[in-house]
């Protein structure tokens, strides 16, 4: 990146020297931070930067952290926007905004759950943070403005907000304003007073005006700073100030204009040159002063056209880069195309070149563009496009696209599926269609084969990309109909796509590979879905994406446990663990903290509950930096059916609350909705009501067909049925339910769902109990038991407390009974001594206690590994007591063991 | 917008110099003797007319009217 990107985006506007103190504005600065909003709102010139400059020393002096944003145009896309946020944020609070960064490199669309995360995040801070967010105007981008208003109705109290801008934000400003939650100040307040003036006039800038020539200047300029400004530096070093303000005074051109060109005039030939050329840059630096002028000694000019005053800011701390302040540049501008019409195309063509060789793509198109040369601007955008689309820039190319004129598009093939690639990267899929039969139409020879060279009267520059053109073609009509819910079509495209792929093009055959195994998860063919992701591993892996690599087999683990096989799984989990591990350099890579949730969900489900605490704590520490972006919802969910094993169902409860905030969803399908686990917690609870509204807003009904895709929901629906038979017997309802069961068995024997038969069986044996038809029940249950044996599965039968400790043991009375029945009593019955422990949870505080009970530490021992005193560990000892309902450490730790809440209790098996 | 392009007259206070033509491209600029300055031209839709009228109040000109104008003949301001 040539320009100077970022760093100076996030620069606090230092206090201007010279500058007149204002005090009936600065005095304002308290309000700033005790105010959710500050909006500083007047046009160009009105020394808004300046104000807030002057805030913020002042808050820094009580302690604020104070973050600084300079937006511009190119931020117009809101996961760049947040993400530039956040990086301010971090750079006046290190350490805050991390989950947030995290979740953001991952996202194309910008969610509130991710705000609702920096929120968290800012809202645990001991300190107040000041954000100011510069030039606000420039943002045009309606989800940005909604993701501003979501701050301002969720905001921390120590966060406060200032923006200044040109134009008033599209904010609910009226509501805020009758809370008393704004604070406004605006171009009447920003007016120079005549006192101001003087003391700007004559004591800054020391040009002995008289009174009456600085009410004349003031009235003139209206008290507008900029042309103040303007107006002195024209008037330095003349004799003649009464005249030059009479003659100002008198004219009714347009203030600026009059003024820049007075001072225009007064400058030599060479730096009215330099001027004009260079004020086609956004900003500049020597190097590139030289390469727009065609001349030596930019570095030079630039240093002493700051020091001679002449609205040039700079930009860094080391005086590389500058920019002129934005009156300035627009005057200049409208001077060079009036005077030298000719010279601005090739201007901007010299501008591009030197951001080309700088490898700064988007201002050598920019530039390309301004200088009328739509070709060379095509030209770079293509070779730029896989970098770009790796950044996810897609605000530039949404930008690109519009800018790019049709028919030098249109005779480009590989920039224009690039293209269709960034707009379903971004879920645009509308114009897909069109754009890629058209490209095909175009490409195609004319008896239907795909030229091996690029057509004559097309334009081809990155070669490579046009031999894998068939394959993506396919690829991206393969990602439109998983899109738009066309699984056979998705799958037939994909195939498509695979069988063009180049042989060296493992990304392509991967992508194509990947999008056809999700279409077949989608319908629930999960040996499909597996063969397919087994295929784009391998490529990815031949390829050396290994991150990738891991994002799959995350994918295959879920499969392999919705196939019932257990044990498959974790092998799956743990080759992604070693593959992670063989790589060098020290990080872990990301995907580590996801297969440890997956292995977690795995020994949940054999009832290891040490176990799986153990990988989720483990995954917790890798968190942020480690995880995908799905990890921080699912990390949640397996943490809150851990909570609810051990009894504490207010915990559980708060965790799902928590991943429905955080959930980030992506291409495949959302197989086990968070809001489907709630629901399934709120039956635990007995809380039915709560339930049924979510059965509701599902539209969820026992006469549904059975789809995979909501198979999760409607073995959901069907407890929440038979709870409420329990609650209410109804012999229709219980009928409905076993109809429904019964649909769904089909549908998961049918897809080869192992799991999803064994939970269907054990669910029947429910309903039938439920509906007091006992030998129905008992041989669904047999059924159940014999299935979950070979996998070890006990976690399903044990969530549905007591009916089904009571129907396991009606079956245990049987002849016939299965082994396997010991072990899931024995399971059930520590759970069954739950009782006394539900009256209170424990606190993590006193978990880590009763480890070290049941250790060889004495209490004093206990107090210094926990770096506590003494009489805290005996506080945590009778509290764990009481909550165990036992009298002695050694009573404590058995009862402990045996509800899996220490290690080397009797496990099942 | 129906048509490909309309015509605006925009006014603004405070007396423009002729050369601000090619920087807005395409209009012709009138200073009138009231102080004011006249921009007419075409306009290609409505996100260009609001470009344009950024553009305007970017360079801190106060806005007197905006009107489309039949083809042809600037309006008289007065």
């Amino acid at each position: 990146m040539a320009g100077p990107l970022l760093n100076y985006k996030y620069r606090l506007p230092g206090r201007r020297p010279g500058a007149v103190p204002r005090r009936r504005l600065t005095e304002r600065a308290e309000a700033v931070t005790r105010t959710p909003l500050t909006l500083v709102s007047a046009p160009a010139g009105f020394g808004k930067t300046t104000l807030l400059a002057e805030w913020l020393a002042g808050a820094a002096t009580d302690g604020a952290a104070l973050a600084w944003l300079s937006l511009d145009r190119r931020d117009n896309d809101p996961v760049l926007f947040w993400t530039y946020v956040v990086t301010a944020l971090r750079a006046a609070a290190p350490g805050v905004g991390e989950a947030t960064l995290q979740l953001l490199a991952a996202c194309s669309s910008m969610e509130n759950a991710t705000l609702a995360v920096l929120l968290n995040e800012i809202e645990a801070l001991p300190t107040t943070v000041v954000l100011g967010l510069d030039d606000y105007h420039v943002i045009d981008t309606p989800e940005i403005h909604e993701g501003i208003e979501f701050v301002l109705e969720h905001q921390p109290a120590q966060l406060h907000l200032i923006l200044a801008t040109r134009a008033d934000p599209p904010l609910p400003l009226g509501q805020l304003r009758a809370r008393g939650s704004l604070v406004e100040v605006r171009a009447a307040d920003l007016r120079f007073t005549t006192g101001e003036a003087t003391r700007y006039l004559n004591d800054c800038m020391e040009l002995e005006l008289s009174e009456e020539n600085v009410g004349m200047l003031t009235e003139r300029t209206e008290g507008w700073i900029a042309a103040l400004q303007l107006a002195a530096l024209s008037l330095q070093g003349r004799s003649d100030a009464g005249a030059f303000i009479a003659g100002f005074a008198g004219d009714d051109r347009f203030v600026v204009d009059y003024l820049v060109e007075e001072v225009l005039a007064r400058q030599p030939d060479a730096v009215r040159d330099f001027l004009l050329r260079t004020s086609i840059l956004d900003s500049l630096t020597g190097p590139l002063c030289d390469a727009v002028t065609g001349r030596d000694g930019g570095r030079a000019a630039l240093i002493a056209l700051e020091r001679a005053n002449l609205f040039l800011i700079p930009l860094d701390d080391r005086r590389q880069w500058y920019r002129y302040h934005h009156l300035f540049a627009e005057v200049l501008h409208a001077h060079l195309l009036d005077e030298r019409p000719h010279e601005v195309a090739g201007l901007h063509l010299r501008a591009s070149a030197w951001f080309d060789a700088h490898d700064d793509t988007v201002q050598a198109v920019s530039h390309a563009l301004a200088g009328g040369d739509a070709g060379r601007a095509a030209d770079l955008m293509e070779l730029a496009m896989p970098r770009m689309r790796r950044e996810r820039r897609e605000a530039d190319l949404a930008r690109w696209m519009r800018e790019l004129p049709d028919d030098v598009l249109r005779i480009r093939p590989v920039l224009a599926v690039a293209f269709v690639g960034a707009l379903a990267q971004g879920s645009k899929f509308e114009t897909v269609a069109e754009r890629l039969d058209e490209v095909e139409a175009r490409v195609r020879c004319a008896d239907g084969t795909w030229p091996q060279q690029p057509p004559p009267h097309l334009i081809v520059v990155d070669r490579d990309n046009y031999r894998a053109l068939p394959a993506h073609i396919w690829m991206y009509r393969a990602a439109l109909a998983l899109a738009s819910g066309d699984p056979a079509g998705t799958i037939a495209h994909a195939r498509e796509a695979l069988a063009l792929a180049p042989a060296d093009d493992p990304l392509a055959r991967s992508a194509a590979g990947a999008l056809a195994g999700l279409a077949s998860w989608s319908t629930g063919d999960l040996a499909g879905a597996h063969a397919a992701y087994t295929e784009s591993v391998a490529g990815l892996t031949s390829a050396g994406f290994l991150a990738d690599v891991l994002g799959c087999t995350i994918t295959l683990g879920d499969i392999r446990r919705t196939q019932g096989r257990l044990s498959a799984a974790v092998r799956t989990y743990q080759r992604g663990l070693d593959l992670a591990a063989s790589v060098g350099g020290g990080e872990p890579l990301r995907g580590t903290a996801d297969m440890q949730v997956g292995l977690a969900g795995v020994l949940l489900e054999r009832n290891d509950l040490t176990g799986a605490l153990e990988r989720l704590t483990i995954s917790q520490q890798f968190g942020d930096r480690n995880g995908l972006p799905q990890n921080a919802y699912r990390w949640r969910v397996a943490m809150a059916r851990l909570r609810e094993a051990e009894g504490d169902l207010d915990e559980a409860l708060r965790l799902l609350d928590e991943a429905q905030r955080v959930y980030v969803g992506d291409f495949a399908p959302d197989v086990q909705p968070v809001a489907a686990v709630r629901a399934r917690l709120r039956i635990r609870r007995a809380e039915l009501t709560q339930a049924q509204e979510w059965a509701g807003e599902r539209q969820l009904n026992s006469e549904d067909e059975a789809v995979y895709l909501r198979e999760y929901e409607h073995l959901t629906l069907a407890r929440l049925l038979i709870a409420r038979h329990r609650a209410e017997p109804d012999a229709d309802g219980i009928e409905a339910v076993l109809a429904l069961l019964n649909r769904l068995l089909a549908a998961a024997e049918l897809g080869g769902r192992a799991a999803s038969v064994l939970e269907i069986r054990m669910l029947q044996a429910a309903a039938h109990d439920a509906g007091g038809t006992s030998p129905a029940a008992l041989a669904a249950l047999h059924d159940a038991v014999t299935l979950a044996q070979p996998e070890g599965y006990l976690r399903l039968f044990l969530d549905e407390g007591p009916p089904m400790a009571g129907l396991l043991k009606a079956l245990r009375k049987q002849p016939t009974a299965p082994a396997y029945l010991d072990r899931l009593i024995a399971a059930g019955s520590t759970i069954a001594s739950l009782p006394q422990r539900l009256v209170a949870p424990l606190s993590e505080r006193e978990l880590e206690v009763l480890r070290l009970l049941g250790g060889d530490l004495g209490g004093p021992g206990i107090a210094r590994q926990l770096s506590v005193s003494l009489n805290t560990v005996r506080t945590h000892t009778k509290n764990i007591y009481a909550k165990l309902g036992v009298t002695s450490r050694r009573d404590a730790v058995r009862q402990a063991r045996a509800l899996g809440l220490i290690p080397g209790g009797q496990r099942p098996g | 917008m129906r048509n490909p392009a309309e015509l605006y007259e925009i006014s603004v206070i405070g007396r423009l110099a002729p050369r601000w033509a090619a920087y807005f491209e395409g209009m012709t600029i009138t200073a009138l003797d009231d102080g004011t300055t006249v921009l007419h031209g075409p306009v290609a839709d409505q996100s260009a007319l609001h470009g344009l009228l950024r553009r305007l109040s970017d360079l801190g000109l106060p806005l007197v009217s905006v009107r489309p104008v039949a083809a042809g003949r600037p309006t008289d301001p007065s």
